[in-house]
């Protein structure tokens, strides 16, 4: 077996009386396209941004790849490897779509003022690498026709999926989607589940918190679910669909039990 | 008073001169602000550190024009990472309010000023002009080749600092944090290093700008404050964290201030100005060119 990507231990975080997350653990498995699920206030985005760094934990470990990253600075956890997208969209408006997307690059990317300035041949080759990969993003996310108009002209789904391209740039290991299915229509909600397989096929691995049943229950291999900041199961979607204790979260509290 | 078209268009030359000045240091007010959403009150001790050093390296050291003008060029722009390094850095790390940031500018500019006059004097200290004794005439009026050699650097450092902003991935980096800082450090962005470089940027501006306009009206310990203010006045007129509209505010507030140096008296000059200032406030509080640092 393969060491987990993405490993959380004993993760506390309390909002004055409120336990928000409450002794939760799991690992996330190299490759894997996994879901975390949950009523309403179950802790979901909560875990997301401690493990991604916006929130400090109570209590409780979160490592990528071996590395503790609990108290890491945001910009060096997304060196590491773990690169997240917010379920508001955010944009850099004023810059372009192709902009927005080389933004992403730029942490990979190496040469100082005197380089960018002056163009060795190899920045000359890093920055002609660097086009053909936004471009090939571009046409991943199906946005090449708008590449050169400011990000604030694109549609609310079409934002979601440069943020999502964005995030590829940085190159991550672990690409985390809080509730990328939200505010999509039907069609655009397809299209997300075609973009995180094809993610997942480039060996990217996606953990993912998500409302959109169906969706997950079509593209997860894993799922975490959280009830009360608890983990209440853990597994393939049949068995967690089966679950009694999924099923007691999710009956009566909640419509989305229909998956 | 009235003056003839040629009296009138000397007078503007020279605002647009000293206008190009006042423009290089609100960008580098505005290239540290969108990055940090610091106000850097020591702004115009760059303006100042450049023109002293330049003027010292040339004058006392007997360093040739070009080598002093680069170096000192060159030591700003270690003094604006010094700077970051030393003071900013640390009370970032310690989670500073922007105020206290702020005030640290402001001694900071106290501390250079002081820093200046007694490490090279408290005497006007000159440069010789790129090109001593030029004159060229311009539509009926003679203008000195120093003027031209104003607006060329301003040209070309705007140009560069244009295609960096544009062309690489740094300065699209840099762009990114002045939308928003905490997104562009989840990419991996080391808001740190972008603090650092902008503040590196921004003194060598600032300096450029110093030895530019020195030859034309000397330069000394105590001339930062003053550019400091008139780099603020000219950012705010375009738009504060706008570098097209600073340049252009500061062509504006250079303009403005040579009219009312010819129309009235230089006594005045400061009173006008600042009142006109007043005036573009209060029916543009955004300034003229609006913010592109506004969400």
């Amino acid at each position: 077996m393969n060491a987990p990507l993405l490993a959380v231990t004993g993760l506390h975080k309390r909002f004055g009386g409120l336990h928000a997350v409450d002794d939760v653990g799991f690992t996330v498995d190299p490759g894997r396209l996994q879901a975390l699920i949950g009523p309403n206030g179950a802790g979901k985005t909560t875990v997301f941004n401690l493990i991604s760094g916006f929130l400090r934990p109570d209590a409780g470990r979160v490592t990528l790849a071996g590395q503790d990253i609990t108290d890491r600075r945001p910009d060096r956890v997304a060196r590491l490897g773990l690169v997240r997208t917010f379920q508001i969209v955010r944009p850099f408006a004023q810059m372009t779509v192709l902009e927005n997307i080389l933004v992403g690059f730029h942490a990979r990317t190496r040469g100082g003022l005197a380089a960018a300035l002056l163009r060795p041949p190899a920045v000359r080759r890093q920055d002609a690498a660097v086009r053909d990969e936004a471009e090939e993003i571009l046409r991943t996310i199906r946005l090449t026709d708008r590449a050169a108009e400011p990000a604030a002209n694109l549609t609310f789904g079409q934002q979601r999926f440069l943020e999502i391209g964005r995030a590829l740039a940085a190159r991550p290991r672990l690409l985390m989607a809080d509730e990328p299915a939200a505010g999509l229509n039907p069609q655009e909600t397809a299209f997300l589940g075609e973009l995180l397989q094809a993610i997942r096929a480039r060996g990217i691995t996606i953990l993912l918190v998500e409302h959109d049943m169906t969706l997950v229950m079509r593209v997860a291999e894993h799922i975490v679910v959280l009830d009360f900041g608890k983990k209440i199961a853990e597994g393939p979607p049949a068995v967690v669909r089966g679950d009694p204790a999924v099923l007691a979260a999710y009956l009566g509290t909640d419509e989305e039990t229909a998956a | 008073m009235m003056f003839d078209a040629a009296t009138l268009a000397t007078f503007v030359v020279n605002g647009l001169t000293t206008g190009c000045i006042y423009g290089l240091a609100a960008i580098g007010l505005c290239v540290i602000f969108n990055a940090s959403g610091i106000v850097n009150f020591a702004q115009g001790s760059f303006v100042m550190f450049g023109g002293m050093v330049a003027a010292d390296l040339f004058g006392r050291a007997g360093l040739p024009l070009a080598a002093a003008v680069l170096l000192a060029t060159g030591l700003a722009w270690c003094l604006g990472w010094v700077l970051m390094q030393g003071v900013i850095r640390p009370l970032l790390a310690r989670r500073a309010p922007i105020l206290i940031l702020i005030l640290a500018t402001l001694a900071l500019q106290i501390v250079l000023e002081n820093a200046a006059m007694h490490a090279l004097g408290t005497k006007p200290l000159n440069l010789p002009e790129v090109t001593p004794g030029l004159m060229f005439r311009l539509g009926g009026i003679a203008v000195s080749g120093q003027n031209l050699w104003i607006a060329l650097g301003t040209l070309a450092l705007v140009g560069l600092l244009w295609l960096f902003y544009t062309r690489t991935l740094m300065g699209k980096a840099m762009r990114a944090c002045a939308v928003n800082r905490e997104m562009a450090s989840l990419l991996g962005i080391s808001v740190e290093r972008t603090i650092a470089l902008s503040f590196a940027i921004s003194a060598a501006l600032g300096a450029a700008g110093g030895i530019l306009i020195t030859p034309t009206q000397y330069t000394q310990f105590n001339i930062a404050l003053p550019y400091g203010i008139k780099a603020f006045v000219a950012a705010i007129i375009g738009g504060f964290g706008n570098v097209g509209g600073a340049l252009v505010g500061g062509l504006i507030l250079g303009v403005l201030e040579s009219l009312a140096v010819a129309f009235v008296s230089s006594g005045y000059k400061d009173v006008i100005v600042f009142t006109l200032l007043l005036v573009i406030l209060v029916l543009r509080p955004s300034g003229l060119f609006g913010s592109p640092v506004e969400d």
